[in-house]
């Protein structure tokens, strides 16, 4: 299935980027796995993708990404859980907007902190101790913690930033740069 | 004016104090217990909650085991609220081979201890968890017990009969009047005097006949423990080897719970004893021989007690020193009459160690009063459990307090506000009336608040504002109370979730950041 653009996430940061640029005349498809801390509730972002919908943004709810073919530096598509192995969803660029580990955009165990669809550079401590703060109030580091992306947002994978992979929301470590979905309009409008 | 002078003041509201206490007022002593916190603030609240059979010591320590069956057998009974009867399993691995079985099989008999070897595919149907891989089981009458019931049973039984509970008064010293100890002075410079003094603080006992001039070496022994989401297994799983780390999984309620470590740390640390990662590592990678799926299993928290050991040698790390108990008569030991200590033994064993300190305080005043703590039952474990119509609300809160549900009044809101245990408005109203129940914490102990596993995610706000409002003289100040109670809780619980924060526990724990809107 080719689109215009593949968005990763169905929560504020992906539906927000999908809105800009159905706007912009793209076709967007939105792999939205379900619960969501950006957005509270069910009604909300039931709501929010349904308006998306009615402007011909695909919303794939309650699936997930589960792989992505990389070549020379480039995502060629991704696979998800509903749809199988045998179909690829195609477009010019992504946006991995998977939010952190209540929304599994993040996975962890005792030692390691990755993300899951991309194998992306993932910024967070070493040692597990320095991963929180013993006051619960005080600002927690794992807050920080997320994607590693340069300075067009682009995510890095293996210590190279993909050329068409951007990264949007809590996904992003903190002082890392977030998609610019104009940029990005402007960037790849009328391109395929 | 002069206070009362007390035949005994016991100063510690563990389970060694309140037993004590309990068995003081039983013998008609005029009794105060005193006690810097709330009840069980110390080890008696940071433990398993392992009701022993004995079995785990019977290699090493035949009277240890001894002792333990028999207070098993006492606490059973006078105790049943407090007691759920698990039973235990001991199991071999390949690597533990079966020689050690052998022979704890029949230290356990000679002990008195029935332990039954029984097939291992027996053991698997009986508790499928446990890793399939072992080559032998020994079925033993372990139990779980709740700590926090059993001290509450106590105090409640020894305010019955007489004897003065004094909380959240901290001793800081004893009175001396030439050479004898004649009572303790509280931090608000009251005196108050008693004919004999036992000290039942548990490590902090140290510190407090130092002062008095008599020197006990006493050693703090840290255990860490993990408490899992929910039950893995309904008996106590524990390793069929030598005493060592993370080899026993207990049930308790609807969680289980995973210890333990043994290591000596800084006396200056056992006022803020916390479990470290590295330490639930450890517990991990030694917990999943005993069941496998501990890796897969969500964990709520960790936490960590001190065990109140008493040395000659200093040296060592703890788990070869005797867990005896340890009676100090410090008139014959160090030429002070007046003090008495009772430390060492563990939770199965603190009615014997109460007994054992009472004859001697009994001794030395002159009563020949005889202890009849075996044979009567504690409050809520006396008989027939009320029944009620409509049993729904009530069924948890006669699992918690047993034959005492009769003094809660359910007027007061049936509502359940703590889902996961099932605490309703009544019961923290009975809380906050039947022991003084000042903030959260306190509520969790008496009434299991927020221990079940959603940790008070989901009920904390509103079960703050119950207590608030049962406290405050006014609205304006419940609510600010109410917003104190839910920070105090957080952060308490945040110190059991740091040392488990990955997989799950990250997840909930970025949801809890957001739920409280705290940003980075």
């Amino acid at each position: 299935m080719r689109f215009d653009a593949v968005i990763i996430g169905g929560g504020y940061a992906g539906c927000t980027a999908a809105g800009i640029l159905s706007d912009a005349g793209m076709k967007v498809c939105v792999v939205s796995e379900g619960l969501s801390l950006s957005v509270s509730g069910s009604k909300t972002p039931y709501a929010a993708q349904s308006a998306l919908q009615k402007r011909g943004v695909t919303i794939l709810r309650g699936d997930r990404a589960v792989g992505a073919k990389v070549e020379d530096g480039r995502v060629l598509g991704i696979t998800t859980r509903n749809l199988g192995p045998g179909t690829m969803l195609e477009a010019p660029f992504y946006i991995l907007a998977t939010g952190k580990f209540f929304s599994r955009g993040l996975l962890s165990d005792k030692e390691h902190i990755w993300e899951p669809v991309f194998g992306a550079d993932v910024e967070y401590g070493a040692d597990r101790t320095s991963w929180f703060d013993e006051d619960f109030s005080a600002p927690q580091p794992f807050m920080g913690f997320g994607v590693k992306t340069d300075s067009s947002a682009r995510v890095y994978v293996g210590g190279k930033a993909l050329e068409n992979l951007f990264a949007t929301g809590d996904i992003v470590a903190k002082g890392c740069k977030e998609a610019n979905v104009t940029k990005l309009i402007e960037d790849y409008a009328g391109r395929e | 004016m002069t206070s009362k002078e007390y035949d005994v003041i016991i100063v510690g509201g563990g389970i060694t104090g309140a037993a004590t206490a309990r068995d003081c007022a039983l013998r008609g002593l005029s009794t105060l217990l005193i006690e810097r916190g709330d009840i069980c603030d110390g080890a008696s609240g940071r433990n398993h909650g392992l009701l022993h059979s004995g079995a785990r010591y019977a290699v090493t320590d035949r009277e240890g085991a001894e002792e333990c069956i028999r207070e098993n057998r006492i606490l059973r009974r006078i105790a049943s609220n407090c007691v759920e009867p698990t039973e235990g399993l001991f199991i071999s691995l390949p690597e533990d081979g079966l020689d050690y079985q052998a022979n704890f099989i029949a230290k356990c008999r000679e002990a008195g201890i029935d332990a039954q070897a029984i097939d291992p595919a027996e053991a698997l149907r009986l508790e499928p968890a446990i890793n399939p891989r072992i080559i032998g089981a020994v079925k033993v009458p372990d139990a779980s017990v709740d700590p926090f019931r059993l001290v509450d049973a106590h105090i409640l039984d020894a305010q019955r009969h007489g004897a003065d509970i004094k909380k959240f008064t901290a001793v800081a010293c004893l009175v001396k009047e030439n050479g004898r100890v004649v009572g303790v002075k509280t931090a608000a410079g009251e005196v108050i005097r008693s004919r004999e003094v036992v000290l039942a603080a548990g490590i902090w006992t140290a510190g407090l006949a130092r002062e008095a001039g008599v020197n006990i070496g006493m050693m703090p022994s840290k255990g860490a423990l993990v408490i899992f989401g929910h039950r893995i297994a309904n008996m106590v799983i524990n390793r069929c080897r030598k005493p060592a780390n993370a080899d026993i999984l207990v049930p308790g309620d609807v969680v289980s719970v995973l210890g333990t470590t043994s290591d000596k740390v800084p006396i200056e640390s056992c006022d803020d004893m916390r479990a470290t990662p590295a330490e639930v590592d450890l517990l991990l990678r030694e917990g999943e021989q005993l069941v496998p799926s501990l890796a897969q299993t969500r964990i709520i928290r960790a936490y960590a007690g001190v065990r109140p050991l008493v040395v000659a040698d200093p040296a060592g790390d703890g788990r070869n020193v005797s867990r005896g108990i340890v009676l100090l008569d410090h008139e014959e030991r160090d030429g002070v009459p007046g003090l008495i200590t009772i430390t060492g033994g563990k939770l199965t064993t603190s009615r014997l160690m109460a007994e054992m300190a009472t004859d001697l305080v009994c001794k030395k005043v002159g009563s020949s009063a005889v202890c009849r703590t075996a044979e009567l039952p504690l409050p809520g474990s006396e008989g027939r459990k009320p029944s009620f119509e409509d049993p729904f609300v009530e069924r948890a809160a006669i699992g918690r307090h047993g034959t005492e549900v009769s003094r809660m009044d359910f007027g007061k809101g049936g509502e359940i506000l703590c889902e996961c245990e099932h605490v309703t408005r009544a019961e923290i109203a009975y809380a906050v009336e039947h022991f003084g129940v000042r903030n959260i914490s306190d509520l969790r102990r008496h009434t299991r608040i927020g221990m079940g596993t959603c940790q008070g995610s989901f009920c904390i706000r509103s079960v703050a504002g119950a207590l608030a409002e049962i406290l405050a003289p006014d609205p304006e100040s419940a609510a600010r109370l109410a917003d104190e109670f839910v920070s105090q809780y957080r952060q308490e619980r945040w110190k059991g979730i740091t040392p488990v924060l990955w997989g799950d526990t990250l997840r909930e724990a970025e949801y809890m950041q957001k739920v409280n809107g705290n940003e980075i």
